[in-house]
């Protein structure tokens, strides 16, 4: 974990509203891995004074003598922060802090790792899907199965997809008509599955209960407002089940979902 | 406060500098804290900071019983600010002995433990405990808790609470022999008492007589300020932000309050006050030092950027040696 200014490489729009940011990554900042997150001072000295997290999706490592590491993250411009972003040129300064939180286990053997993507939720989940593909094809994991809902075909990422994504839209203008939980509940992964999800609260509580149907382990990235991102200031709570809070930036971002309470969250 | 005139010519680089802060008896090596709440236990913080190097850090408030905060969400963004709701979230008197306060013995700054209740005898039970440990050079208290035996208004917003709070916190605090990381921090060795400080809340019609009444309690300084309640509607929703509802407002955009607040409480009383509120650079933390502060505190800033501490400290002595100034308490000499 490092604070430390860097620069952006590239930036392009990859969705309606959203852009795809790349910037150079230092080598002693530590190894960006799927789910795990970062912060970016998003604005001037004063305001805003809160960083904005935001997860990788995905990171080149840097080759000795030819270039430097590259974190890349996908953002929907939502407020002030991310308007800040999607300004950002090439060559451009950032100011990070990193890598922070937990990441995504692997899945146990014999299992199909299920990725759910939903709106936002989709950086992590293509960085994932990208590190189980490449297990998968070093026979260490069952190949990974994507699944990506958004609003309407506008909002389907201009990135490479793994083979075989399932695309999901709420209008039907693409792919699937109807959410990701309603496409996860016709299909049958052949193997026990495990599920991974990152994306708005209530489709995060649909594939809990579908976890819940099929016995399966749900890892979980969350989202919560943040402040300090390290575990110093108990900001960024999201309640358990069992009443108990936990941290998002150092429990999290990713939890076993089974146990988070998704009704409050929503 | 120091005898030592400020009388230097200006632009004239001082033989030595003493950053030094004298708080009764505790001698802190430098006038730059870490704000309660912001910085956890220090632990969270080793990768980014050089904790050593502080003047002081502050603890997350403590509790007799683990309190597990308030709902979420419990962060706001406000315009060069935000809000927190909390709710003095901490594991417990009983963990932070067993857990925390190990690792806060072998740091070099000064350790001051902010203590939190709903009622006077919760503060107590924490004061006698940590009476009772060593590795600790003060405590801060905070007042801006709900007095539970009071309909939950604020313990610090009445003059007459503050002074009976104060009094019986003051008397729980023995004279002792000062060991460990406290003779690092104690330059005068030997015995003495950890200074009670009490924090003060904004919150409040005059600050002066709150200061006052902490001061008659026998408090050997006060630290200014605390949070500013605060609210965040969301218009779509229609609801507020936090799920608590109100919030208290910290960052940039309460330095002016605070300042204010502190340039009352320090010329109301005799005993020395530590400022905060809002401080992200020296510029900043040199406003509160003129206003009569003899140390800082910084909080918010640090989410934005870790570093801001040990910069600003960095900026202070370059201020004095511009200034020719040899002490930091003859800082707020110069304002006029
Ligand atoms: C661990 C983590 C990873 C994230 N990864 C990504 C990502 O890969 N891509 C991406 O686009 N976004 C991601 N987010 C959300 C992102 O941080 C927010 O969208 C961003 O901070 C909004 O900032 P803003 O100033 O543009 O919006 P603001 O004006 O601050 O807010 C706009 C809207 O965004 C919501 N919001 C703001 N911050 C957060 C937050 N931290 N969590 C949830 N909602 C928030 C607010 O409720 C508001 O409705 C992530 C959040 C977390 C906690
Ligand atoms: C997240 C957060 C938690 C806080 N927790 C405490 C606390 O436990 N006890 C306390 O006395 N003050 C607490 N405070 C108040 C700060 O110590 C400080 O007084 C206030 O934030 C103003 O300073 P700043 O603007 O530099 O942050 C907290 C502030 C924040 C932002
Ligand atoms: S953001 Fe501070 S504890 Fe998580």
């Amino acid at each position: 974990m490092k604070r430390f200014d860097t620069t952006v490489t590239s930036i392009r729009p990859v969705a309606e509203g959203c852009f795809e940011l790349r910037f150079d990554w230092p080598d002693d900042a530590g190894v960006p891995a799927p789910g795990r997150f970062f912060t970016i001072k998003a604005g001037g000295r004063y305001d805003p004074v809160l960083r904005r997290p935001f997860a990788f999706s995905g990171y080149a490592p840097p080759v000795a003598g030819e270039r430097d590491g590259e974190a890349a993250f996908i953002f929907q411009v939502r407020g002030r922060g991310t308007e800040f972003l999607a300004a950002l040129k090439p060559g451009d300064p950032l100011d990070v802090l990193g890598p922070l939180g937990r990441g995504f286990g692997k899945p146990p053997r014999g299992t199909r790792p299920m990725l759910v993507a939903g709106g936002i939720g989709m950086g992590p989940m293509l960085y994932l899907a990208a590190a189980l593909g490449a297990d998968a094809k070093a026979g260490l994991c069952e190949a990974p199965m994507l699944v990506i809902g958004v609003r309407s075909a506008g909002f389907i990422p201009d990135v490479e997809l793994p083979a075989g994504t399932v695309i999901c839209t709420d209008d039907g203008s693409s792919g699937f008509h109807g959410t990701v939980t309603e496409w996860l509940a016709g299909f049958d992964p052949g193997l026990p599955p495990v599920f991974y999800a990152c994306g708005p609260a209530p489709m995060m509580a649909a594939v809990d209960r579908l976890a819940e149907v099929r016995s399966a382990p749900f890892e979980a990235a969350l989202e919560q407002w943040m402040a300090c991102g390290v575990g110093a200031c108990a900001g960024c709570a999201v309640a358990l089940k069992s009443g108990r809070y936990i941290k998002t930036c150092v429990d999290g971002p990713v939890y076993d979902g089974r146990l988070v309470d998704w009704g409050a969250a929503l | 406060m120091s005898g030592t005139s400020s009388g230097t010519a200006r632009g004239m680089v001082p033989a030595k500098l003493d950053l030094t802060v004298r708080i009764g008896d505790l001698v802190m090596q430098n006038p730059v804290g870490v704000a309660s709440g912001t910085f956890g236990y220090g632990e969270e913080y080793e990768d980014l900071v050089d904790i050593d190097c502080l003047g002081a850090l502050y603890t997350k408030a403590v509790t007799p019983e683990p309190r597990p905060g308030n709902p979420a969400p419990r962060l706001a963004d406000t315009p060069a600010g935000m809000l927190n709701s909390i709710g003095l979230a901490n594991p417990g008197l009983d963990a932070f002995i067993a857990d925390k306060l190990p690792r806060l013995r072998a740091r070099r700054c000064a350790v001051i433990v902010n203590v939190a209740g709903g009622t006077e005898d919760d503060y107590l039970r924490v004061l006698d405990a940590l009476e009772a440990q060593d590795g600790i050079v003060g405590y801060e208290i905070n007042i801006s808790c709900p007095n539970v035996a009071h309909g939950g208004l604020s313990f610090g917003t009445d003059p007459v609470q503050v002074e009976r709070l104060t009094r019986r916190l003051v008397d729980a605090v023995g004279s002792r022999a000062m060991a460990g990381a406290e003779a690092r921090c104690d330059r005068l060795a030997g015995r003495g008492r950890r200074p009670l400080i009490v924090k003060l809340s904004p919150n409040v019609t005059d600050i002066a007589a709150i200061a006052k009444a902490a001061e008659a309690g026998g408090a050997v300084a006060l630290s200014c300020i605390n949070t500013l309640v605060g609210m965040v509607i969301d218009i779509k929703t229609k609801r507020p932000v936090l799920a608590m509802g109100s919030g208290g407002l910290s960052g940039p955009a309460i330095r002016p309050v605070g300042v204010a607040m502190v340039y009352k409480a320090s010329h109301a009383v005799s005993i020395p006050v530590i400022g905060l509120g809002g401080i992200s650079d020296a510029d900043d933390a040199l406003q509160y030092l003129l206003a009569g502060a003899v140390a800082i505190q910084v909080g918010t800033a640090i989410f934005s950027r870790p570093e801001a501490p040990l910069e600003i400290l960095a900026g202070i002595r370059e201020f004095m040696e511009r200034e020719g100034i040899e002490q930091v308490a003859d800082i707020r000499k110069l304002l006029r």
